[in-house]
């Protein structure tokens, strides 16, 4: 009794330290009425990291309540999206979703697929760019598929991610838009693309595929060059390098992207007071701020668009793995 | 628990030897000779060997001087009460484990804390009041100013009705 | 570039960044002295305190914290026998078996006064060297770290005592245990029983909390009641003694500072391999080896010395190219970024008044951890007054939230307790437990610049020699070992 009667005590004085107010609810509150948890799969410090903490700061102004960035880290990805999925669909943890997810499942991974999740925003689309060293011959994306193409299979090497990673599939996407086999340029995994561009720099690989944003410290440095983005536009951010298609002629493009999704099965009352507060969000100045000033290119999807941008991505995925030999075979 | 090196050896070697059961059928990696089993492989071997050393060093040991015990106990586990202070450690982690989500990091902890403060003998009026005082700081700095997700569990949600 | 330094001096010597400062420091000392909690942890711990900061009060936090984390791991290994951070486990033992003989002071002392000492050469070097070592440091791809890691692991003959072969099983079992996971080269999940958590592999933090610092608690709890007092009641005086040792032992503090230094600057090396290639070093070229492992102060100075320096090593790289140096400068690029200051070389062109402020930090952190760091181990002498059954209770708990947050999830919890039973099992049968660490720590590297140099090279081996530094550090390795088997067989036949 007495233990009991001391617990209790003691923990309600420190909830209310913990949250500044003790407030026994009276009846159900609007949501959000306690701490929100925005699951992110990759570590502190990177990109995904760092929009998840600006979408999270700008939603905790706009409803009121703290929404904690939680790491699940590892697995390449998987152990945070099942995180995401997995958990209760209360409207408390929602997670911020990205490319990998149209990717795992068919390495065979995971289970989890984009409909494992109720999609509520598509916030942003990077493309990758093509990077060769700063030494490098090749002056233009031309000079470089012309020596790709000339070079004997598996001669040239390129990095960028892990082995079937996103930018290993823009690689592929490239060589076979040349009408070159996948592995025409043999790809060494890497553990992101930082140890890549430095890779590059060292003169350990030949090419690097990876966002613009992500080689911009190598590229300032003077230690590589980007040729060309594998993207519909140039990237405001890196006005002078060229896109495939108007360099190539080559119609290809690809993407990492990242965007918010809670799990299956929320109420709708929830949904529209996120996606309509993801919206604000978005285009907020904050935001776009924010993301120019890393170089992240911003892309607004609402669920129903997401849902079939996702769709479509893992359908192009599916066929680009499997063309790659990267897929599980079933 | 001091195990007899013959044991201890036999122990590591089935080790590696499900290891290198387990790397058979790991893939190839596409075009190259080398894939994803050789370093287990290699270290499946590794183990192999030094564990095949320690088990024939301990049986020749055991042959010379005529034998050890196979389970040496520490003879502070005789007395039963040692050994439950031994267990509580591993088992209070255990607790903390199956009870944290649902309770929530509050009630826990302080179970856990005023638990082992009170069988290691410390005068039950400051254990419970140094367990409350901790897991409330703890609640503070964890859960708040560093926003570590602490589990919230029944405790929480009692609290905040969500 | 005046107007900078003077405009840098203005953003530092400001009463709210002062006082960032000051409760960074005392936060540094506390995650670091409490076993459970380590410095990465306290760096991705504030990068959400830090997210709302100006940039100079948020890189001072994080520099702050990290430098007086990696100090404050000592304080628990000399008292305790427990690491504080992963920085101070290769020279636990020695530290505790220095306690034990009654020399905590000077032990203490000495941590303290050369991870001062050596942080101050670490920053004097991020400094003055940055650009030139920086061009070092990104000459290296996977050959160059593939033999690295071969000479790391050689290190475990140096740091484990005793019996050699219990020493290799160690070493083998950690690096199999490295295994488990998404394998780095071909991304197929490895002995993960289609576990979602094991695919994320053993992750090192809470392993090391479990196999240090859990085992060590249920050894402790045994004593609880006999000796209701740990090591000694009270601290005497701290800096008695080390003249004497600096006489003796500057060539330690110089080699360490300087190991630590590139070894923070290598990309994806940091203070704990430091540490350990330190101690090895300090062993392999001591004129008597034999007191090693019994309470012996020289391989601490080398080794407290090149941990601290390779705080400031890391950030070489980091700050130069944008590439991590070790688990802190990963996240803390990510703040610079998030701060607008995109690292690269025009980070200095740019905004050199920032850039000087950090370095003003740096060197302000680092003697600010002189008084801070007395006070702090002062502090320590209080909380051994703490009786042990209210002390080893508060230090589990830490532990349990330490792994916790690690992973954010149970997971680094039962890795924890797992670990801790291995490690008291291991302890009790005379296997080493350092090792098992090393090979954790070292097997991803070992094993990804392998394969992925495999894939350059199309196979042939030969080519792991044909870059110039790689060949230089392969001869240096093959060696390295070649000497050692030489000298282990010899003896052997001399007992035949």
């Amino acid at each position: 009794m007495r233990i009991n009667r001391r617990h209790m005590l003691s923990g309600i004085s420190a909830a209310g330290l913990a949250s500044g107010l003790s407030l026994p609810a009276i009846g159900q509150a609007r949501y959000p009425n306690r701490p929100v948890t925005l699951v992110c799969p990759w570590g502190a410090g990177g990109g995904t990291d760092a929009t998840a903490r600006i979408v999270a700061a700008i939603l905790e102004k706009d409803l009121g309540q703290p929404f904690n960035v939680v790491n699940r880290t590892g697995g390449s990805g998987v152990v945070g999206h099942s995180a995401i999925a997995t958990a209760a669909p209360d409207g408390y943890t929602i997670g911020m979703i990205t490319v990998e997810i149209t990717m795992m499942h068919h390495q065979g991974l995971t289970e989890l697929k984009p409909d494992s999740y109720t999609p509520l925003a598509l916030m942003n689309v990077d493309p990758p760019g093509v990077q060769v060293n700063a030494n490098s011959p090749h002056k233009t994306i031309k000079e470089l598929a012309d020596a790709v193409k000339a070079a004997p299979p598996g001669r040239m090497k390129a990095s960028g991610t892990g082995q079937g990673g996103i930018w290993h599939l823009a690689l592929i996407g490239w060589l076979q838009a040349m009408g070159l086999r996948p592995d025409h340029v043999a790809w060494v995994p890497s553990n992101g693309a930082a140890p890549a561009m430095q890779d590059l720099a060292a003169g350990g690989v030949d090419i690097v595929t990876c966002s613009v944003p992500e080689a911009k410290a190598m590229i300032d440095a003077g230690r590589a060059r980007s040729l060309a983005v594998m993207a519909p536009q140039r990237n405001p951010q890196f006005r002078d390098v060229p896109t495939l298609n108007e360099a190539l002629g080559i119609n290809y493009s690809v993407g990492a992207w990242r965007g918010i999704a809670a799990p299956k099965g929320i109420s709708a009352d929830i949904n529209n007071t996120l996606v309509a507060a993801l919206k604000k969000a978005y285009d907020s100045k904050e935001f776009q701020e924010f993301m120019a000033n890393r170089g992240f290119g911003t892309t607004w999807a609402d669920p129903a668009g997401f849902a079939a941008y996702m769709a479509e991505g893992d359908r192009a995925m599916g066929a680009a793995m499997t063309a790659a030999g990267l897929a599980k075979r079933a | 628990m001091r195990v007899h090196d013959t044991l201890l050896g036999l122990f590591f070697a089935a080790l590696a030897v499900a290891i290198l059961i387990l790397t058979a059928d790991f893939p190839s990696f596409p075009g190259q000779k080398y894939g994803p089993s050789l370093f287990p492989r290699i270290l499946g071997v590794g183990i192999l060997v030094c564990a095949v050393v320690i088990a024939w060093r301990g049986w020749r040991e055991s042959r010379r001087t005529g034998g050890r015990r196979i389970v040496a106990v520490d003879a502070a586990f005789a007395d039963p009460g040692k050994l439950a202070s031994f267990l509580l450690v591993p088992a209070g982690v255990g607790f903390y484990l199956l009870a944290a989500d649902r309770l929530g990091f509050i009630p826990t902890a302080f179970a856990l804390l005023a638990g082992l403060f009170l069988w290691f003998r410390v005068r039950p009026l400051p254990a419970l009041a140094i367990a409350a005082l901790t897991t409330g700081l703890m609640q503070w700095f964890f859960g708040t100013l560093m926003r570590v997700p602490l589990p919230r569990g029944l405790f929480m949600q009692l609290i905040h009705g969500g | 570039m005046s107007s900078a330094i003077l405009a840098a001096f203005g953003l530092v010597f400001d009463p709210y960044v002062l006082t960032v400062i000051l409760l960074s420091a005392i936060f540094g000392l506390f995650v670091g002295a409490m076993p459970g909690l380590t410095a990465t942890m306290a760096t991705a711990l504030l990068v959400p305190v830090t997210f709302f900061m100006s940039p100079v009060p948020a890189l001072g936090a994080i520099v702050t914290a990290t430098a007086m984390a990696i100090f404050a791991g000592d304080i628990p290994a000399a008292m305790l026998r427990m690491p504080g951070t992963p920085a101070s486990a290769a020279y636990t033992d020695e530290s505790y078996a220095m306690s034990r003989k009654g020399q905590l002071e000077l032990n203490l002392g000495v941590n303290l006064v050369f991870s001062v000492l050596g942080g101050l050469i670490g920053v004097l070097v991020l400094i003055l060297a940055a650009p030139s070592l920086a061009e070092l440091a990104i000459n290296f791809s996977s050959f160059e770290y593939f033999w690295l890691a071969c000479l790391g692991l050689t290190c475990a003959i140096f740091i484990s005592t005793g019996d050699p072969v219990k020493g290799f099983l160690s070493l083998f079992v950690g690096l199999a245990i490295g295994c488990i996971g998404i394998d780095p080269a071909a991304g197929y999940p490895r002995f993960t029983f289609g576990n979602v958590d094991l695919m994320s592999g053993i992750n090192f933090i809470p392993t090391m909390i479990g196999v240090f610092a859990v085992s060590e608690l249920m050894r402790g709890v045994m004593t609880v009641d006999q000796a209701g007092r740990p090591v000694q009641e009270k601290v005497g005086a701290l800096f008695r003694g080390l003249g004497e040792v600096t006489r003796k032992y500057w060539t330690n503090f110089l080699r360490g500072s300087a190991v630590g230094t590139l070894i923070g600057a290598l990309p994806g090396a940091g203070a704990d391999i430091a540490a350990w290639v330190s101690y090895a070093m300090a062993k392999r070229f001591s004129k008597e080896p034999e007191k090693f492992g019994t309470g012996h102060i020289e391989g601490i100075v080398e080794s407290t010395s090149a941990n601290n320096s390779a705080i400031g090593g890391a950030w070489i790289p980091a700050l130069v190219f944008g590439i991590p140096g070790d688990s802190i400068t990963a996240i803390v690029i990510g703040v610079l970024y998030m701060k607008g200051m995109n690292p690269g070389p025009t980070v200095f062109l740019e905004n050199p008044q920032l850039i000087y402020a950090v370095f003003i930090i740096f060197i302000l952190a680092n003697l600010l951890m002189l008084p801070l760091g007395y006070a702090a181990i002062r502090g320590a002498r209080h909380l051994l007054a703490i009786p042990k059954n209210v002390l080893l209770p508060i230090i589990l708990l830490f532990c349990v939230v330490g792994s916790f947050a690690m992973t954010n999830s149970p997971y680094g919890i039962v890795l924890m307790l797992i670990f801790g039973v291995v490690g008291w099992l291991m302890e009790e049968n005379g296997i080493p437990v350092a090792p098992l660490i090393l090979g954790l720590v070292l097997g991803e590297l070992l094993e990804h610049s392998f394969m992925t140099s495999m894939i350059k090279s199309d196979g042939e081996f030969l080519v792991f020699f044909q870059r110039p530094i790689a060949g230089l550090l392969g001869a240096l390795t093959l060696t390295t070992w070649g000497l050692m088997l030489w000298r282990g067989l010899r003896p052997a036949r001399a007992a035949i």
